[in-house]
């Protein structure tokens, strides 16, 4: 498997099943060079391609152990081990303040319990959206020093700008909504960390 | 300013924090309570100000003898937000210290932004003689609630983890028994906790909820809290109070008013529950149990499905797109099947037990109550719910 092939299977091992065009965005490759590589990885029982409303290119069980053996084979081999570590240590902390951001930006407090929120509320959803910014502030040291480890990570920190620019522009659905929102990327990044250091879920 | 922990003392939860404002309740009521002192919130903010601790602690601490727990508690609870040290030898000043600094972490002051708490309270801590629930084989840590806290039920509710410490059942990564294990096995402080959370919730005129550990087949309370029962349960509990004549029937109105309760479905209280977590994202959905996303995606042609799953990944979510409702055995309502399943509105139960959850299995959950109920239900409507009916009759 070339590098190419190593990139887009690893993509779409941490994304879940997707289109090859979404596989494509998330590697920040083109869209022929992504179904290229989703086919050659088909041939070799890697990934696998499922009709229906629900389908799309998805990772076989052979093609998580090659990517897990691959990624690790990858961080030793760049020294990257321990400040991968390190910085995912800090983005344990970040994760749970960000899930708790979630969960107000998805539930408030009401008299008696838990409701949704129906953002009508423009003052409350201010206040969620100015502490995601501040959030965010703090979340690109972090993935500065992930980046700085293995550096296709740093595809991570555009995709999470371009969902915050989506929301600050007015497209509520990109903090937790959308494929591309910031938490389904966030929760891809979450993903892309714990099969990097072969730590289970 | 250090306080000791005792019955006598007499300030508010703004000074001492509301930790060590209920063990004050609770010694007050004669129940057992670690001995301990307190340091002020004042103390908090003076050391956030100058760096420096108050003088005495360290002699107040030694006097305590032995190893110490050291907790945060502010005035207004933000739990799972600041640090607690369990078996700290002292001195403990570090600890202190720490625990302090933990009111500024960018987590506590989100948490605060959003729930309008001030930044300038700070927190009180609370050091008390370390209590071992590992200690031994009669020794364990749980939760407890005076009712049910799912459906008002009276009678204690919770859980219990033997030969362990607190920090391990609430950390959730050990699978607890429920409550009235303790019954069979330490029957002695079965009565004592029974009569316990019958103490609490007459001085408190509410349900509450304790934190406890036993040592060696003794009981030990570290914590109470009251209220904080939501939804049908909520309803229930308030109309149980008033003919228990610990509220009046006024005050149960006021507690519970059906009209400002959440409107979410829920299931009728008493039904055959195979599994108990945490409602995540509210709503009812009955479906065939899938246990692997790939499952979902197939039986979903056939009808609903509901994913049961450990915990989630990315590679779930197409599992969960075809999915009615969710399950996970892990994480808790901020986690990110949570989230998801939120996003897709669907109904979520978080942290329940999977066990009897088997592949193909017709089961209703209830994401708002946290309940995996075996066979189909269909939601109460208002008119069918008694509590409410008594709520609206009391409320004319």
């Amino acid at each position: 498997m070339d590098d190419g092939d190593g990139l887009v299977l690893h993509t779409l091992r941490c994304m879940g099943f997707s289109s090859a065009g979404r596989v494509a965005d998330a590697a920040g490759i083109s869209a022929d060079d992504a179904e290229d590589g989703l086919i050659a990885l088909a041939q070799a029982g890697l990934v696998t391609h499922e009709r229906g409303a629900f389908g799309g290119w998805g990772v076989t069980d052979a093609g998580k152990l090659v990517d897990a053996e691959r990624v690790a084979g990858e961080l030793d081999a760049e020294g990257a081990r321990g400040v991968l570590t390190e910085a995912y240590r800090r983005f344990v902390g970040l994760n749970s303040e960000f899930l708790d951001l979630c969960s107000a930006w998805q539930m408030r407090a009401g008299g008696g319990g838990p409701v949704i929120n129906d953002h009508e509320d423009a003052g409350y959803d201010g206040v969620v959206l100015e502490r995601l910014g501040d959030f965010d502030g703090r979340a690109v040291v972090v993935l500065g020093e992930i980046s700085g480890a293995v550096a296709r990570f740093g595809r991570y920190r555009e995709r999470l700008g371009v969902a915050l620019g989506r929301v600050r522009g007015g497209e509520i659905g990109y903090v937790a909504d959308e494929l591309e929102s910031y938490h389904h990327v966030w929760f891809q990044l979450h993903e892309d960390l714990l099969v990097t250091l072969g730590i289970p879920r | 300013m250090i306080r000791a922990l005792s019955g006598g003392l007499g300030h508010g939860a703004e000074v001492i924090g509301g930790k060590a404002h209920g063990l004050v309740r609770l010694l007050r009521l004669g129940l057992p309570v670690p001995p301990g002192i307190v340091v002020g919130a004042a103390d908090c903010r003076e050391y956030l100000a100058a760096g420096t601790l108050p003088d005495g602690l360290d002699e107040a601490v030694a006097a305590l003898g032995g190893r110490v727990s050291v907790r945060s508690g502010a005035a207004v609870s933000m739990p799972g937000m600041m640090d607690t040290l369990l078996d700290v030898t002292p001195p403990v000043a570090t600890a202190v210290a720490a625990v302090f600094e933990s009111w500024n972490t960018p987590r506590a002051v989100t948490y605060r932004r959003l729930h309008g708490i001030a930044d300038d309270l700070g927190t009180a801590v609370v050091v008390q003689t370390m209590v071992y629930g590992d200690r031994d084989g009669r020794s364990g840590s749980g939760v407890a609630f005076s009712r049910d806290p799912n459906t008002g039920d009276p009678g204690p509710y919770g859980e219990v983890l033997f030969g362990r410490r607190g920090d391990a059942v609430v950390a959730g990564a050990e699978r607890t028994l429920p409550i009235s294990a303790l019954r069979a096995r330490e029957p002695g402080v079965w009565d004592s906790l029974c009569a316990a959370l019958r103490t609490v919730e007459r001085h408190y005129r509410d349900v509450c909820q304790v934190e406890f550990t036993v040592e060696s087949g003794r009981l030990w309370l570290l914590q109470v809290r009251p209220g904080g029962l939501a939804g049908r349960a909520a309803m229930r509990v308030a109309v149980d109070l008033a003919r228990e004549g610990l509220i009046t029937r006024a005050e149960a109105v006021a507690r519970a008013d059906p009209d400002r309760l959440p409107r979410t479905p829920l299931l009728a209280a008493g039904i055959a529950v195979l599994s108990r977590g945490l409602g995540a994202s509210p709503g009812v959905a009955t479906g065939r149990v899938a246990t692997t996303a790939g499952a979902a995606v197939r039986m979903a042609a056939a009808g609903p499905v509901i994913l049961v799953r450990p915990t989630t990944s990315p590679l779930d979510l197409h599992g969960l797109a075809a999915a009615a409702g969710v399950v996970t055995a892990r994480g808790g309502p901020a986690s990110h099947a949570a989230v998801v399943a939120r996003s897709m509105g669907k109904p979520a139960v978080v942290g329940a037990p999977i066990g009897e959850l088997a592949e193909g299995r017709l089961v209703t959950v209830d994401g708002s109550a946290g309940v995996v109920a075996a066979g189909e239900h269909t939601p109460v409507a208002s008119a069918d719910d008694p509590a409410e009916t008594t709520l609206r009759k009391w409320a004319r």
